[in-house]
């Protein structure tokens, strides 16, 4: 794959043909990309396969000039013809593997998970990313149950693959979302089925990164050992546990002075702090 | 021919005295001076050795265990002649020591360490030395040296690392307040599981002796007042700042007032029984305490009747059973169970072979020894 960073994406898009009579499928999906879109999919679940195709060499064409991945649902050979950049596949299609058979190591594989078995199977079995859905209620994929945010915290917590939440997702209820964990968003029909699609994009960009911005403050800049190290931890303790030595018996120096154990879990870690955590030597 | 004794030995502490910090003065404070040194293992006979060369006036020796083949690579005080004799360590390291200084009083006790009789070991000394190889006993010695207002100076060594630091009541934290009590997690590094080279033995060994001299000698401002971290291999060596006492702990806290906030009224807390049962054992050795002493002579004609092959000295019997692991029993009630890590078949064996020998079932003071 020649987009080495495709997995920087933040806004996903899928196209929705029957949520924008009247408007020609590029003509939506062009003003997605001038919002800002990160990467499209081409989802078509009733057209012909020769309607598909047609369907995915204009967005091909499309998504090249605005340099942004092509993922097209279901149809692997779609993907070969068109030089697409991957496949999304659901949890009825054919199996991951044998995705990955037809499209070698570099291409796309994405899948639609419901739940996190689902999930942790998609990231065992060599899936990219995943899909994490639907969060809400939605007339996309009638028939489905909402998932809630609380998989998607729970998908926050487990899965290292990129993950995308989908369903229902609006830029009135994306914070939700963002704050249970996600940091990718996908929207179909709040998008294309929006007058103006390309400030809808823009609506949801600045949202993540309002997110995002919060994420960064409390990210701090340590050194611990030695070493340079990222973490959220707040505290001692948090940091401890973070890096699983809360079992050992540790001695914990914070700026040159040793942190008595009972203060770890009051005293504060801030940006730039050096932090040594060294285990007691008990031998004799 | 032969000089007086006086005479022969007026320069045995010449090059110390010549050193200024030290000279006559101090020389007379070391003679006037008694430590109390816990566990004679690899640290404990290096650190005995000093401070007996040293010129201190009494060195109070106190181990649980004996001499064998696997102490000889680094504890330095020890032979061959004591590890076939089966030796406990203190008697062992208290008979080489007279030959090295026949001035200095040197008392041996081969014993456990316990809330039981910790206060009666250290009253009277000036200073407590960590010679030990687990952290609960170190707990337990820090909290009476808090209470009693001595220093504490510990040492720990494994691997090829080491650690020590100078815990000074009235001045630094107690060590339950930097590496946590009982509900710490873990016993830490120890020489069963990561090996031991001699050298961070002696180094280690040093950097409290060393410390131990300053205080003795009336030399308290020049006392190395900060946690140091050693390794040797790879080579790292960090010193951090250690924490005054904390407001609320009953050993180190109020210390502006002089004394500890539990004052004269509690018992030591006893951190080391109820630790014990927890330290992993490396050597398959479990230590069973039993309800009251053993007759050693009796018992050992118990155990002959009972197909062991039996060893006995003036100290100990030890028992090898025909199950494979061995019996070795202390006058003072302990029997050290080798060949398990189980503490259930640890009493288990002591129940069978036991049996009358004490005040009936051994009681649920099991500890897993480490190999100091």
């Amino acid at each position: 794959m020649d987009k080495p960073n495709w997995n920087q994406f933040r806004l996903y898009v899928i196209t929705a043909e029957a949520n924008h009579p009247g408007k020609t499928l590029a003509d939506v999906m062009e003003q997605t990309l001038i919002g800002g879109a990160h990467i499209v999919q081409l989802r078509n679940k009733t057209g012909s396969r020769a309607e598909v195709l047609e369907q995915a060499k204009a967005l091909r064409l499309l998504t090249r000039k605005y340099n942004v991945p092509l993922i097209i649902n279901d149809y692997p050979d779609i993907v070969l013809e068109t030089d697409a950049d991957g496949v999304h596949l659901g949890q009825d299609d054919l199996p991951i593997a044998e995705a990955r058979r037809l499209l070698g190591p570099d291409r796309i594989i994405g899948i639609s998970t419901h739940n996190i078995g689902q999930a942790l199977a998609a990231e065992r079995d060599g899936a990219d990313y995943i899909g994490v859905g639907p969060v809400f209620p939605t007339d996309t994929k009638p028939g489905r149950a909402a998932v809630s945010t609380s998989y998607v915290a729970e998908a926050a917590r487990s899965i290292s693959i990129p993950f995308v939440a989908i369903g229902g997702i609006t830029p009135a209820n994306v914070d939700e979302v963002l704050a249970a964990g996600a940091k990718r968003i996908c929207s179909v029909s709040a998008i294309v089925g929006s007058p103006d699609p390309a400030a809808t994009c823009r609506a949801f960009l600045q949202r993540i990164e309002a997110a995002e911005g919060k994420e960064a403050g409390r990210q701090k800049q340590l050194t611990v050992n030695g070493r340079a190290e990222q973490t959220n931890a707040r505290t001692i303790e948090e940091l401890v546990r973070q890096l699983g030595q809360q079992n050992k018996r540790l001695v914990v120096e914070l700026d040159g002075v040793i942190v008595q154990r009972a203060l770890w879990a009051e005293t504060e870690l801030r940006s730039g702090a050096a932090v040594e955590l060294v285990q007691f030597v008990g031998g004799g | 021919m032969a000089r007086q004794d006086e005479t022969i030995w007026a320069d045995r502490y010449s090059r110390q005295t010549r050193f200024a910090p030290i000279g006559e003065a101090g020389q007379r404070k070391l003679a006037g001076s008694s430590v109390l040194i816990v566990g004679v293992g690899a640290l404990g006979a290096s650190l005995a050795q000093h401070m007996v060369r040293a010129g201190v006036g009494e060195v109070r020796l106190v181990d649980r265990d004996f001499v064998e083949p696997s102490n000889l690579q680094r504890q330095v005080l020890f032979d061959e002649a004591d590890a076939l004799a089966m030796l406990p360590k203190a008697v062992a390291a208290a008979n080489k020591l007279r030959g090295i200084n026949n001035e200095v009083m040197i008392t041996a006790e081969v014993a456990d360490v316990n809330a039981a009789n910790v206060s009666k070991l250290a009253e009277g000394v000036q200073l407590v030395l960590d010679g030990t190889d687990n952290a609960a006993t170190r707990l337990l010695l820090s909290a009476v040296c808090f209470r009693q207002r001595i220093p504490f100076i510990y040492g720990g060594a494994a691997g090829a690392e080491g650690m020590s630091a100078v815990l000074l009541p009235g001045h630094t934290a107690c060590l339950r307040c930097l590496i946590g009590g009982q509900e710490a997690a873990g016993g830490g590094d120890t020489c069963d599981t990561l090996g031991v080279l001699s050298p961070i033995i002696e180094l280690i060994a040093s950097m409290q002796a060393v410390e131990a001299v300053k205080w003795l000698t009336g030399n308290a401002s020049a006392i190395r007042r900060t946690w140091l971290s050693v390794s040797l291999w790879p080579f790292r060596m960090r010193e951090s700042a250690i924490p005054s006492g904390q407001a609320g702990c009953v050993y180190c806290g109020d210390q502006q007032s002089g004394r500890g906030a539990t004052r004269e009224d509690g018992e030591i807390k006893p951190e080391a029984e109820e630790l014990e049962s927890s330290i992993l054992c490396g050597r398959d050795t479990v230590q069973v305490t039993l309800g009251r002493p053993f007759e050693l002579e009796r018992l050992a004609e118990q155990l002959e009747q009972s197909d062991c092959a039996v060893t006995v000295n003036k100290y100990l019997v030890r028992a090898q059973l025909s199950s494979g692991e061995s019996l070795v029993l202390f006058p003072d009630g302990r029997a050290l169970v080798q060949g398990t890590a189980d503490k259930d078949r640890a009493v288990q064996l002591c129940r069978f072979y036991l049996a009358g020998q004490s005040t009936g079932r051994p009681k649920s003071k099991i500890g897993a020894l480490a190999d100091g």
